[in-house]
């Protein structure tokens, strides 16, 4: 339970058997938390945008599309089914409240649906999210159990 | 157009003295309505990873006040008046007579008074800078919100994380009353609107 993989902003990490991932102050970015049961594989990658634009495409991990699809491939490539991962996410937040702030203010929002767009397409089942409103998240996943717990300012902490 | 991380020496000068003027106009601007002395320390321009600028604030999770302004026009990007407790406390004892222990002790008025602080300091770093190069920028009302100052800092992040991979930040530390307070003033420009800035300055290096 010590070993505590911080995942930073467009980033992913994954941990088989034991460990914990964490990663800190989700705003309008999503956490996307994969687990497969079977083999006990974990994977949680924190993505900022909901769409990738990009030419070069050299950060896949910082948008929905292309960082789920990154992750599923290596999750994938270390033995998991596509069949028996299930995703919890946490995220999608509106941090500031800006009027005439156009679509900027609703990032979160364009994240939530495009997250819930590319799972489906893929065919990994949602099993639980927290996800929208206005409060920043950390969330932490269990390696051991998929279990996800989320920690944000001035509310008590959710466990899916 | 050049990227964030293409800037030469000279470009980041030049912007490093467009946060001279910007921070000095709102340190004034700060003094005067606080009454007392400010000065500011030399103005950073930092263009970082985001994982790094998280770092550079101070940690992901700690809580911490955030006032924040689009603006739009000839000039994109975000400003950001991110205040600490001190800074907080600094404030309301000036203008409201009392002190709070934490964030969740602010009252409505309290509130309001720190999004006026933020956004009077906003809109005179952006006036002057407007002045300097002669362009014409937009504001939007001041957004105000308390949480954990990692998710403050990805909105900006997020607006621009389509062009760049690093987020550029300007700004600086205000020292009120001989006392250091930490109060980061932002400035976030979009890629587009800092070449602009720099052709109009005379100093964009193409």
């Amino acid at each position: 339970m010590n070993d505590k993989l911080v995942v930073g902003i467009a980033d992913m990490k994954m941990a088989r058997e034991t460990g914990m991932l964490v990663t800190y102050a989700l705003g309008s970015c999503i956490g996307i938390g994969l687990y497969d049961p079977l083999i006990r594989l974990a994977a949680l990658v924190h993505i900022m945008l909901p769409l990738n634009m990009e030419t070069g495409r050299k950060t896949p991990l910082k948008y929905a599309d292309t960082g789920i699809c990154e992750t599923i491939r290596r999750m994938e490539a270390r033995g998991a089914n596509r069949s028996r991962i299930v995703a919890k996410i946490a995220g999608g937040a509106r941090m500031f409240d800006t009027p005439g702030g156009g679509s900027l203010g609703n990032i979160g929002q364009r994240n939530i649906e495009s997250t819930h767009l590319i799972l489906r397409r893929e065919g990994i089942r949602l099993k639980a999210e927290d996800v929208g409103g206005t409060v920043a998240r950390t969330m932490l996943m269990d390696v051991i159990s998929g279990q996800v717990c989320v920690r944000s300012y001035g509310k008590p902490e959710v466990i899916f | 157009m050049k990227n964030y991380e293409e800037l030469n020496g000279m470009e980041l000068d030049t912007i490093r003295e467009i946060g001279s003027i910007g921070t000095g106009n709102a340190a004034t601007a700060l003094s005067s309505m606080l009454d007392c002395p400010v000065r500011i320390d030399i103005p950073e321009v930092r263009i970082m990873g985001y994982n790094e600028a998280i770092d550079w604030i101070g940690g992901p999770e700690v809580i911490t006040a955030g006032v924040l302004v689009h603006m739009s026009g000839e000039l994109n990007g975000i400003m950001l008046s991110v205040q600490q407790i001190e800074f907080v406390n600094l404030v309301l004892e000036r203008m409201v007579g009392r002190t709070v222990n934490n964030y969740e002790e602010l009252t409505d008025l309290d509130r309001s008074a720190l999004v006026e602080v933020g956004n009077i300091m906003i809109c005179t770093f952006i006036n002057a800078l407007s002045n300097l190069a002669d362009i014409t920028t937009s504001l939007t009302v001041p957004a105000f919100a308390v949480d954990m100052q990692g998710a403050i800092l990805t909105v900006p992040m997020a607006a621009f994380g389509g062009q760049s991979d690093y987020i550029m930040t300007i700004g600086s530390n205000f020292i009120c009353n001989g006392v250091e307070v930490p109060c980061r003033l932002l400035l976030s420009p979009d890629i587009r609107s800092l070449n602009f800035l720099l052709k109009k300055l005379g100093v964009l290096d193409e």
